[in-house]
């Protein structure tokens, strides 16, 4: 019982719905006033979501129904699961192994999988594009973002959330050395939200929507909501490998003031894409392996001095 | 003596029969009617030899029984040569120009497409501008077509 | 490698990068393009044709409306056509306005066009920023003529409104914050490593290339072809007025931003002149109904390149032929030219390059007749009905909504 509320009702599939729609209320607003426009009223999110769910499932007569219908499902199911193992509050997530970082990583490169698949199962000249685009980039980011993300689980010993939560809530002031590796994991992280300037899977005004073309209705409501579902599973991810600030204090405040961290993530990446214009896929592939990587190295390098130095 | 006396001068000089063909209507306008037999050496001349390297464009008319039509030139310093020639509706056929100005493609396929003139050498390529469904044999610029209704 | 060379994708007729019906087909090798067809005229609306039915006044209107940017342009470019063949001396004051209003459309013009260039490279603070400073020239506009686009302020024989000393305040006070604006998006264009990178080296088209194509404007003018009719053809009151001609020599999208942005900093110092010479007088004289026979070239720089028209006069109160030559036209055979070889994600800001305006191009559709002929197109009865029949299979019923 207990199981089946954490996983669909807190912090399971509901929190999370309603987590990620108002993060992407905060980032549409943020936009909008980088923008000096006025921006979205704040149930905007909420009401794109009811109308999408409300609009018919269209599903092109060459495209594979069932694999068309699936993969939204897939892709909402592992980014939900992968938040089960991020301590929110405190230092305790839901369920927690040793090695859950890795499954947690490993989980929300599924989403982009799905998107490959949809993409390619919806027969659309454009999606197909978009979905070859998907998986090229993702060959790009994630390797800094792993890179990125383990470093500071290598200064903790551990490959625990938990237990590398644990670590920095005895010294928080570790995590300043992680500085490097949260700037190129932000980065990646883009490039993860294909948010601008790593858009590149849906351009718009060259392959209109990527892999998303042919999706209405239902199912485009389930990928939107996977996409803001991620978009704060990974900046949970970041704030709790890179921001353990505070984690001492009593587990409420501990949660508020995780999600006021997650937000600021959220900011980081609006201001991100309000301040760039679109790469192009060769040059985000180049980016990411000549600056990205390199500085990933060096981050990793850091923490095996460090650890050497500080733990003996 | 002005810059348009100097290419009337220099038109004279290779063709005597452009006597007076050649009328300078204002500074920087220059219009010269040519034969059609003639069209392709007098078009090669002004091109190559008198600088005018620039095509704005390909007027056509319909003048009754015949085929206007007009080639703008610019020499790129602003002076402009309109090169006038005719054909009979009967053969109606011109010369393409596109090994000239790769850019003349566009205006010929119009002249193609609302005037029907035909124009030889032009590579097959898709009609301009009017749509595929179009019926041949009906050419729109031409005074004698009108449109089935009227009103717009 | 047959095989995959056939993968082709549509971009247009209706595509999110363009803001008009044209059709590019694009054969891809991966991410790289192969080759490109183009296919114009969708939007072909018998201009030509309709203009030889109808009267000059009736014409200037009609010709007005060929672009919704460049409006402007072509109305003044048709209308000094036609005072040239009736040899008509327009007053001073006149010109000095018409003059006005060309420079202000260019302004828009451009801006409209570094917030489009924006968005097609995925920019799209830079589209809010620089349309949010498009509305001063907007306004302006507006408190000119009395609209916003279509300014309806050219006659026949000079223009229909005058202005007065506190317009000319008005105007002189929204040159000095575009002018501000301008320089900050200069400074925009020339650090931020974004825009630099998606710009730079992108649609490139060599000097000679851009002569042997023929193209106008300010795509020719970024490839270092030094040609600007406003001086080269002075029209209207530009003889008067000293100015640059904006040239570059990068030869790609990023030389053509260059060239649009310092052509808005010119534009400002035009207008400032121009208020500072305007001469008094009446603004326009009468002009008899039946213009003599003729013929005339009319030319005028439109913020896109060079616009041309052929006017043939024969007599009565309608012309004999107009023939409109949009910039458009002029550079779209460069763009496939540009694309060559070049990466998919480069299409839409090297079509957007060169501003292009399809209404403006293909300018003459002559509809059939709306008779049994024409299937596919439905009428607003039919379309309700067929929306209430379509409910109603599933259960809902509508047909009491009107």
């Amino acid at each position: 019982m207990t199981a089946l509320f954490q996983i669909l009702i807190f912090p399971g599939f509901l929190f999370l719905s309603v987590f990620g729609l108002v993060a992407e209320f905060v980032d549409r607003k943020l936009y909008a006033r980088f923008q000096n426009r006025i921006g979205p009223p704040y149930f905007q999110p909420f009401a794109d979501i009811i109308k999408l769910i409300a609009k018919e499932d269209l599903i092109p007569g060459e495209a594979n129904p069932k694999m068309f219908r699936l993969t939204p499902l897939f892709a909402l199911a592992s980014t939900v699961t992968a938040f089960l193992y991020i301590p929110i509050w405190g230092t305790n997530s839901v369920y927690s192994f040793n090695g859950d970082l890795i499954v947690v990583l490993y989980l929300l490169m599924v989403p982009a999988l799905a998107v490959f698949i949809g993409g390619w199962y919806s027969t659309s000249l454009y999606a197909r594009i978009g979905s070859v685009r998907t998986v090229t980039q993702l060959f790009a980011y994630e390797v800094p973002l792993f890179m990125g993300v383990l470093s500071p689980a290598l200064l903790a010993n551990t490959w625990s959330l938990n237990e590398m939560a644990q670590f920095y809530s005895r010294n928080p002031w570790y995590s300043v050395f992680n500085l490097i590796g949260f700037g190129v994991s932000l980065v990646a992280l883009l490039g993860k939200l294909e948010k601008v300037p790593f858009d590149i899977p849906e351009a718009e005004t060259e392959i209109v929507a990527g892999s998303f073309v042919e999706y209405s209705g239902k199912l485009l409501a389930f990928f939107r909501l996977t996409f803001d579902i991620k978009m704060v599973v990974c900046a949970s991810l970041l704030a709790v490998c890179f921001l353990p600030f505070g984690l001492k204090l009593n587990p409420a405040v501990v949660f508020l003031l995780f999600l006021v961290k997650v937000f600021c993530i959220v900011a980081l990446i609006s201001l991100a894409r309000s301040v760039a214009a679109r790469l192009r896929i060769d040059q985000m592939i180049r980016f990411c392996w000549k600056y990205l990587v390199p500085l990933a190295l060096m981050q990793l390098f850091i923490n095996l001095i460090l650890k050497e130095i500080l733990l003996k | 003596m002005g810059q348009e006396e100097k290419i009337r001068e220099g038109f004279l000089a290779a063709f005597g029969y452009l006597q007076d063909k050649i009328t300078i209507q204002r500074s920087r306008r220059i219009f010269v009617t040519v034969d059609i037999e003639k069209f392709a050496e007098v078009f090669d001349f002004a091109v190559k030899k008198l600088g005018f390297s620039v095509l704005c464009v390909i007027t056509g008319l319909d003048e009754g029984d015949r085929l206007t039509f007009i080639y703008h030139l610019d020499d790129g310093s602003g002076v402009m040569l309109n090169l006038k020639t005719g054909v009979s509706k009967e053969r109606p056929v011109i010369k393409t120009v596109t090994e000239y100005f790769p850019s003349a493609e566009v205006y010929e396929r119009e002249l193609v497409d609302l005037l029907g003139a035909k124009v030889e050498g032009l590579l097959p390529g898709y009609r301009y501008p009017l749509p595929d469904g179009w019926p041949s044999g009906e050419y729109p610029l031409r005074k004698d077509w009108i449109p089935e209704n009227k009103n717009g | 490698m047959a095989e995959r060379d056939k993968f082709k994708i549509p971009v247009g007729p209706q595509h999110p990068s363009l803001k008009e019906p044209t059709s590019f087909s694009v054969a891809l090798r991966g991410e790289e393009i192969t080759g490109i067809d183009v296919r114009l005229g969708y939007n072909h609306r018998g201009i030509e044709k309709a203009c030889e039915e109808r009267t000059y006044i009736q014409d200037m209107y009609l010709i007005e409306r060929i672009c919704g940017i460049c409006s402007h342009s072509h109305s003044t470019c048709f209308i000094q056509g036609v005072e040239e063949i009736a040899k008509i001396e327009v007053p001073k004051r006149a010109l000095y306005i018409r003059t006005l209003v060309g420079e202000l459309e260019r302004i828009h013009s451009h801006l409209l066009w570094l917030g489009v260039a924006g968005h097609e490279i995925g920019f799209d603070t830079l589209l809010m920023y620089t349309w949010r400073d498009r509305e001063i020239v907007m306004d302006v506009l507006a408190l000119l003529t009395g609209n916003r686009v279509n300014y309806g302020i050219n006659t026949i024989g000079g223009v229909r409104r005058d202005i007065t000393r506190e317009q000319m305040k008005e105007v002189t006070r929204a040159m000095d914050s575009l002018e501000e604006r301008t320089k900050y998006y200069i400074k925009i264009a020339s650090e931020e490593t974004t825009i630099i990178k998606r710009l730079s080296g992108v649609g490139v088209l060599s000097k000679e290339d851009a002569l042997r194509f023929c193209v106008v404007g300010p795509t020719a003018r970024a490839s270092g072809v030094d040609h600007d009719v406003r001086r080269d053809d002075p029209y209207a009151a530009y003889s008067e007025i000293s100015f640059n001609v904006i040239t570059d020599n990068h030869n790609d999208v990023y030389g053509r931003t260059v060239v649009r942005l310092k052509e808005l900093m010119e534009s400002y110092k035009i207008i400032r002149q121009l208020l500072e010479k305007l001469p008094e007088g009446p603004v326009s004289v009468k002009v008899p109904r039946k213009i003599p026979a003729g013929e005339v070239v009319s030319r005028y720089e439109a913020p896109r390149g060079e616009d041309l028209h052929y006017i043939k006069a024969n007599g009565t109160d309608k012309p004999e032929r107009v023939k409109v030559r949009a910039p458009t036209l002029a550079n779209i055979q460069a763009v496939k030219h540009m694309l060559k070889n070049r990466l998919l994600a480069d299409l839409p800001i090297v079509v957007a390059a060169i501003d292009p305006c399809f209404s403006c191009t293909d300018r003459l559709i002559s509809v059939r007749g709306e008779d049994e002929e024409t299937p596919g197109i439905m009428t607003w009865e039919n379309l309700h009905s067929y929306s209430v029949e379509w409910y109603r299979k599933r259960g809902l019923d509508f047909s009491k909504l009107k």
